[in-house]
């Protein structure tokens, strides 16, 4: 397993957000999080990043214990975080935002690495742009870009299509399909279109109420169990 | 009192003179405005204390004059250090503590500039202390009609050189991408390896330094005492908030300050002319309270 948390439960304050949690990814897998909205799938990615106020349980990324890490350390442990909404830092120019990432990298490179610059050709000519400008899907694809540039083990994409129009949603499917098939890198994935989910991943979890409600691999994600826990 | 009294009228050349004396004001207020524009304006900290880092500065510089005999050119840097190293201590074993807590942060700089003044006191006594400068330092330089004591020139060169290196850190440096990352979205710039409490104390170290710096330069121009801060700090405040915050803004509302007040206290006198200043600038608030420039830190 190269990410494992084991019996995680995790508190906003003192109020336990997600209780009992135990999900693992293989590496080079995609594991979808599923579950409707308000359930705790971005609350089990900021657990993982370590950004609620705390957990218990255990957690590892490739075999290190990071149960009692910061997030600053975490992240340098191989963890690129795309979060819901993006995060990118508006006031910041697209090189900037993209350099950000590069901080995490254990080598301390600090220039724009190759890969970002070829998958995302828009970027490559807008790099002195101001990132607060750019549209959602423009945003989305830096916050992919920044995520790659910290040479990463596990990428966590928080909704990555989220809010942005169908044409590119197409757009960054395809980019995150390849980042796992052809990059091969590990990736957990939320998202809300089963449809995408399915063709993307390699096993699924469903949350339901801050717990883990059913789990496997994607070709047992019945319709039946999308009724149950997915459909509105 | 007659009009004629309190109005001096237009004449050229004293004005010239006025308005390089403004350029010197300002330059003065910027050296002391520019710590506090880090660590308010990037940090979002009200360091009551930053008068006092200035009064530091100086007397760090004259105990390496008086007691050691250094050089006071070499003073500059080191108690620039020195200063930066007690703002590294203030924040980690107290602001740090504060961060969610802005007004709780005000009440404890306070007290650190009270302790600072009070312990000053007890050590070196309350009477002004005097610096010697170097001699080309000392004399005036004059161009053409003007008379301009070469200290202020100095000073006004300085100005230029540490807001460019400020700028310099800020923008161009791997670290000021670090700070200005971590002012935008702290839980962003952890996610990318970030330590913020690291960055928070370096930032705050810096602006404690850039007043040590300052006060150093402060004493080749006026006497030393335990309570010379507050003649600062009022006016750096001013620049900083007038300027938004930002190293341009106070550059840009140091500039038109000292310029204003100068020209001000030309045609009436210095009493009335902060008057007029300090009005103005409480107007300007009132329907700009961002500043000159908007401001690109979140504040906390």
């Amino acid at each position: 397993m190269l990410l494992k948390l084991e019996d995680v439960t995790s508190f906003y304050g003192k109020t336990p957000i997600l209780q009992n949690i135990s999900v693992g990814v293989e590496d080079g897998k995609c594991l979808a999080v599923l579950g409707r909205n308000g359930v705790g799938k971005t609350t089990l990615m900021r657990t993982i990043m370590g950004l609620t106020t705390r957990m218990t349980g255990s957690m590892s990324i490739a075999g290190e214990d990071v149960t009692h890490k910061q997030t600053h350390e975490r992240s340098s442990a191989g963890v690129g975080y795309i979060p819901q909404g993006r995060g990118i830092l508006p006031k910041f120019s697209v090189r900037e935002n993209i350099l950000l990432g590069t901080f995490a990298r254990s080598d301390r490179k600090r220039s724009i690495p190759d890969m970002c610059l070829e998958l995302f050709p828009y970027l490559a000519e807008n790099l002195d742009k101001r990132a607060g400008t750019l549209s959602g899907g423009q945003q989305q694809q830096l916050s992919i870009a920044r995520a790659l540039a910290t040479d990463p083990k596990i990428l966590l994409l928080d909704e990555p299509t989220e809010g942005i129009q169908p044409n590119i949603v197409q757009e960054i499917e395809a980019t995150i399909e390849r980042l796992n098939k052809e990059v091969g890198l590990t990736l957990i994935l939320t998202e809300q279109h089963i449809k995408v989910a399915r063709e993307l991943s390699h096993g699924f979890v469903i949350m339901d109420n801050g717990r883990i409600a059913e789990s496997g691999e994607t070709k047992e994600l019945t319709d039946e169990i999308v009724d149950k826990y997915l459909t509105l | 009192m007659s009009v004629h009294d309190f109005w001096t009228p237009f004449a050229l050349e004293p004005f010239i003179s006025a308005l390089i004396i403004g350029l010197s004001l300002a330059s003065i207020w910027l050296v002391a405005a520019l710590g506090l524009t880090i660590i308010y304006g990037t940090m979002g900290v009200i360091n009551m204390a930053h008068g006092e880092f200035i009064m530091l500065g100086a007397y760090i510089t004259w105990v390496l004059q008086y007691f050691l005999g250094f050089p006071w050119l070499l003073c500059l840097p080191i108690s620039f250090v020195i200063v930066a190293f007690i703002g590294w201590l203030v924040e980690r074993g107290l602001i740090r503590h504060l961060y969610d807590r802005p007004l709780d942060t005000l009440l404890a700089t306070w007290g650190v500039s009270l302790v600072f003044i009070q312990s000053i006191r007890l050590i070196f006594g309350g009477e002004p202390q005097y610096i010697d400068t170097p001699e080309f330092l000392s004399n005036v330089v004059q161009i053409g009609f003007l008379n301009i004591p070469s200290m202020r020139i100095f000073i006004f060169g300085m100005a230029l050189v540490l807001v460019g290196l400020t700028w310099a850190l800020l923008y161009k440096s791997n670290f000021g991408i670090q700070v200005r990352s971590v002012m935008q979205n702290p839980q962003m710039a952890a996610s990318f390896v970030i330590n913020s409490s690291r960055v928070y104390g370096l930032t705050f170290a810096y602006g404690a330094g850039l007043a040590g710096i300052s006060g150093s330069m402060f004493s080749g121009l006026k006497t030393i005492f335990p309570d010379m801060g507050l003649g600062y700090v009022v006016e750096a405040f001013l620049v900083v908030v007038t300027g938004g915050g930002e190293l341009f803004g106070s550059l840009a509302t140091a500039g038109i300050m000292g310029e204003m007040f100068s020209v001000f206290s030309y045609f009436t006198n210095d009493t009335f002319a902060r008057f007029v200043l300090f009005v103005l600038i409480v107007i300007f608030l009132r329907f700009r309270p961002q500043g000159i420039f908007t401001p690109s830190m979140a504040r906390r």
